[in-house]
């Protein structure tokens, strides 16, 4: 078929676009202009608390960068797009976004299915897909475009294991996890980290995101006779677990993954998360000077609100976005070089990010060792629970 | 052995739950006929105001009941009046939109007040606990069961011994005969709302407390689970609402204990589907009870289709197939392939739920199925993607007709309630049949679209190509209902029974329908597949099944060109409300509330 006129003219007019953008654009001083980064993630639905946290910890980095001068002198801005995390929306907002030229660099999604959607088009559309929640082992695999501050869970999976295994003697473990390509992919480095360390693994059992009841499920736990419990949940299905734990009478260790770490966990877990050990990658008394100036800007900016696991993600993507786009400047292919220039930015969650380059993550997540003490988060003393 | 005991209590405990979502879908269906998708959301209303008397009002228990009970009464009169009454005359199908109109406004505006955090809603009651077999039982298990007993058993006596009691069993016999008798249909039907209203307020206020959790995405499973115990337990028979509660409780626990946490929904759904076909109106359904009426069919829209000239859809097809040549964004192209995705989607619902009158609320199964069929084939199998879309169609139309055929002898909301089953189903096997469907995990990597070894990668390509297959499947829809073929499907809808007596094969029909519609889904789960690269079991999930039925209500049903209008629709009314952000649900449950209103035929009428 008239393949090439095709393909003339589809690039003609995309040309034509850019060009009347640029035009209309070239009479306002070009530096006055917001650098504009694209955020596609859910504000309604079932996922929209995620992206309500998103936007506080983007809009405190923001202040900061604002304050340290901007870009370059330029204002530095986000234009978030609802996707609800459904794939559907996501593919569409990805179209939105490579075609708006004014965008340099996509943030997101959220989920993995509404993210990897959304990939291919990025890719081709050669804008960088900076996901920094995707955990999904292949978000990267998408292409050379797709770029992650998602701890791998390859790399935390094992420093979880290392903590009951190792530290706190647990030898049988049930492990609860949450069914999800995020909760079966930690569950099974997990898994393999605990056996390796010398532990046994009693039962497995995977839950949905919906589900609230868990004494059946707590009833097999129990029957498997484990010496501790290992939750790999969110916040709140994590308190859940632990309440019902404690209500039929398993009065087991457990440890639970970082994605539990929120002040939402204490609230929704009240007495039944005392003596809950995680690890995390950061907590408000990390003595780390980053952590410091992220907890006292968040509380200053948000009335006294205690920060928790995704404002921090949101907090430190923004500020590799920065430092991205410092290097990378307004060119699409520049941005998505720069982030293999990029060294040691200032971050929560890592102390000092620099990208692998072969697996475009970033390597070696700083892990604090915590246990819940009288409704606190605390660093763990040594003492067995 | 003990515990098999505890299976058991937790089971009648988590059933005792249910139960409180299930009586007052129980007794506005006794009334009004209604499968009522907006208890979910009254549920969630009185879980936040029972959270702002708890935690900011500081009122004790019984107080904060009163309080939560007034408030979600008086949202269920507003529901009632507002929302539904001027429903009474339009199509049967009407007052079933406009609750999920109705969810879709409350969820909002509670998440609006609220923001979607979960909250911590504390328990007033002593936190002792009572050790029972290998576990423990509270207060408040104690008083949920209270509640849920006690207000089946006063419902019972009101329905039994009251003057308005009766009312309302007369009017749920014979709506006509009652009103001719004198009673004031309206007046009942507002005391039933609002009872069944207080009494979903109060339930998700003792199971918010019960889990010291509240969030605004608890209203659609609880809205899931509540009908499920309610058509298990005989739709409208509110003692049955309470038994078929404690026995879907049951069967989660003892299905969790035999094979464990990831399959519980899956037997609740499970047990749904055996239900009703062992018995097609539940458990404790009356032998004396009418059978229930056909959804569409004699209750059909009186209104005459829009017929829209031949020159008129070619001149619009031709623009719609030149639109790519003109300076048009990518992301515009983009948006429209969702809309003929969904256009496929809403031809095959259309043609199942408008020409045989079988609403499905199940049919983004079919979707799934055509997906991961031509998924594997191409990943596995190394089949030619042209090839492998073709194989998810044919997969669909086959295992989708096989699925669905046990509820082809069920009727009226019956049909509904089987297909939702259904689709739950589905995506419960392809998260757990991970040999094949690789689990929770999913299937990344699939190959673009292509044919004959061209990679359709730009949005132009596949936009025409989308196109292309939507218009094939519409014009091929077009010639089935004009054929002899169509009228036959048209005859079963509107009077099965005469259809019957004219020596219809009803089954027969109906599984051609399906064949056609499966084929149809199946292709546009196949090329959404290859679009997305990635799909897991919850890309096609319970919302995408009502977003095809509010498409092809919105259209007209059995409409083919109203189906594509709606699907142009709404996937573009979304994208319009983009700039509103987190207001976009809420307008489109307002538009959606308002064409229901005003135009409950669709856009283009009913053929």
């Amino acid at each position: 078929m008239s393949n090439i006129d095709r393909r003339t003219l589809v690039k003609g007019s995309l040309a034509a676009m850019m060009a009347g953008a640029a035009f209309s654009r070239a009479a306002s001083a070009q530096s006055s202009e917001p650098i504009l980064l694209g955020v596609s993630g859910p504000l309604t639905g079932p996922n929209a608390q995620y992206g309500t946290q998103w936007k506080q910890g983007f809009d405190l980095a923001l202040d900061e960068i604002m304050a340290a001068g901007g870009i370059n002198g330029r204002k530095l801005a986000y234009q978030f797009e609802d996707s609800q995390s459904d794939p559907r929306q996501s593919v569409a907002i990805a179209q939105k976004f490579v075609s708006d030229p004014r965008i340099v660099m996509e943030l997101g999604d959220f989920s993995s299915p509404a993210s990897m959607a959304a990939s291919p088009i990025y890719q081709r559309g050669g804008l960088v897909q900076f996901g920094f929640t995707n955990s999904h082992p292949d978000f990267t695999k998408g292409g050379d475009f797709m770029w992650s501050t998602s701890v791998s869970q390859a790399d935390e999976q094992p420093l979880l294991a290392a903590y009951a295994v190792k530290r706190l003697g647990l030898k049988k473990l049930a492990v609860l996890h949450l069914n999800t390509d995020w909760g079966r992919t930690s569950r099974d480095y997990f898994v393999k980290a605990a056996k390796e360390y010398g532990a046994e693994i009693a039962v497995t059992e995977g839950y949905i995101a919906e589900e609230r009841d868990f004494r059946s499920t707590l009833v097999r736990v129990r029957d498997a006779n484990p010496d501790g419990l290992i939750l790999i949940s969110y916040y709140s299905d994590g308190a859940l677990i632990a309440r019902q734990a404690r209500q039929v009478g398993l009065k087991q260790v457990m440890c639970a993954a970082s994605s539990v770490y929120s002040p939402k966990f204490i609230e929704l877990g009240g007495e039944a998360v005392e003596d809950v050990h995680l690890g995390t990658r950061y907590f408000p008394q990390d003595p780390r000077p980053e952590v410091k100036k992220f907890i006292a800007g968040f509380k200053a900016k948000y009335g006294g609100q205690e920060p928790d696991a995704f404002n921090a993600y949101s907090y430190d993507a923004m500020n590799m976005a920065a430092a991205v786009v410092k290097i990378g400047g307004t060119d699409r292919r520049a941005v998505r070089d720069a982030f293999a220039k990029v060294k040691d930015v200032s971050s929560v969650i890592f102390g000092q990010a620099t990208f692998d380059v072969e697996s475009r993550r970033v390597k070696g997540a700083m892990n604090a060792e915590l246990v819940v003490r009288k409704g606190q988060f605390a660093l763990w003393d040594g003492k067995p629970t | 052995m003990s515990s098999w005991l505890d299976y058991t209590i937790n089971g009648l405990i988590v059933g005792n739950v249910y139960a409180l979502v299930a009586v007052g879908l129980a007794l506005i269906f006794g009334v009004s006929r209604l499968i009522n998708f907006a208890q979910g959301s009254i549920y969630l209303v009185g879980a936040y105001v029972g959270w702002v008397a708890v935690v900011q009002l500081h009122t004790p228990l019984p107080l904060t009941i009163i309080v939560v009970a007034v408030a979600a009464a008086i949202v269920g009169l507003i529901i009632e009046r507002f929302g539904l009454r001027p429903l009474q005359n339009s199509v049967r199908i009407a007052p079933l939109l406009a609750t999920i109109g109705i969810s879709f406004v409350l969820d909002q505006l509670v998440m609006l007040t609220f923001s979607p955090n979960p909250r911590a809603l504390p328990s007033q009651l002593p936190d002792v606990r009572f050790q029972v077999g290998g576990g423990t039982i509270g207060p408040l298990d104690l008083l949920i069961a209270g509640v849920g007993l006690t207000s089946a058993l006063l419902l019972f006596v009101f329905l039994r011994y009251s003057k308005l009691g009766w009312a309302v069993r007369a009017a749920s016999q014979d709506r006509d005969a009652a009103m001719q008798m004198g009673v004031d249909v309206n007046r009942v039907n507002q005391a039933v709302f609002g009872i069944a209203a207080a009494l979903g307020g109060v339930s998700g206020m003792l199971v918010g407390m019960y889990y010291n959790q509240i969030d605004t995405a608890m209203s659609l499973q609880a809205t899931l689970k509540g009908v499920v115990a309610e058509v298990v337990g005989g739709a409208g028979n509110v003692p049955g609402a309470v038994i078929g509660s404690l026995l879907l409780g049951l069967v989660e626990s003892y299905g969790v204990a035999v094979f464990g946490t990831s399959y519980r929904n899956l037997f609740a759904f499970l047990l749904l589907v055996v239900v009703l076909v062992l018995r097609p109106n539940g458990l404790f359904a009356s032998a004396r009870q009418a059978p229930p009426e056909p959804l569409t069919g004699t209750f059909i829209a009186p209104s005459r289709p829009v017929r829209i000239p031949r020159w008129a859809l070619a001149v619009a097809a031709a623009g719609f197939a030149v639109l790519p040549l003109f300076p048009v964004s990518f992301y515009v192209l983009q948006t429209l392939i969702n809309a003929w995705l969904l256009g496929m989607l809403a031809l095959s619902l259309t043609l199942v739920a408008g020409t045989i009158g079988q609403v499905s609320l199940g049919h983004a199964a079919l979707l799934a199925i055509g997906a991961y069929t031509s998924a594997l084939l191409s990943l596995t199998f190394s089949v030619p993607v042209g090839l492998a879309i073709i194989g998810g169609g044919l997969m669909s139309a086959a295992l989708g007709t096989a699925l669905i055929s046990p509820s082809f002898r069920l009727r009226g909301h019956y049909v509904s309630i089987a297909t939702l089953a259904i689709g739950e189903i589905v995506s419960l096997v392809i998260l757990n049949w991970e040999t094949v469907t690789r689990g929770p995990i999913g299937i990344s990597g699939i190959p673009p679209l292509s044919l004959f070894g061209y990679d359709l990668i730009s949005p132009t390509s596949i936009y025409w190509f989308s196109f292309a297959v939507m218009v094939v499947l519409a014009l091929l829809q077009g010639r089935l209902l004009g054929s002899h073929l169509g009228r036959s499907f048209r005859a079963i809808r509107d009077d099965d029974v005469a259809a019957r007596a004219y020596g219809l094969g009803l089954n027969r029909y109906k599984s051609l329908a399906f064949i056609f519609g499966g084929f149809a889904a199946g292709i546009s789960g196949g090329i959404a597949a290859h679009l997305y690269s990635y799909i897991n079991h919850e890309t096609f999930n319970t919302q995408q099944s009502i977003l095809a039925l509010t498409v092809v209500i919105l259209g007209g049903l059995g409409n083919v060109v109203g189906a594509i209008l709606g699907a142009v629709a709404l996937v573009g009314l979304p994208e319009v409300f983009r700039i509103a952000a987190e207001y976009r649900i809420l307008i489109y449950g307002i538009v959606l509330l308002l064409l229901v209103r005003f135009r409950p035929q669709g856009l283009l009428g009913t053929i």
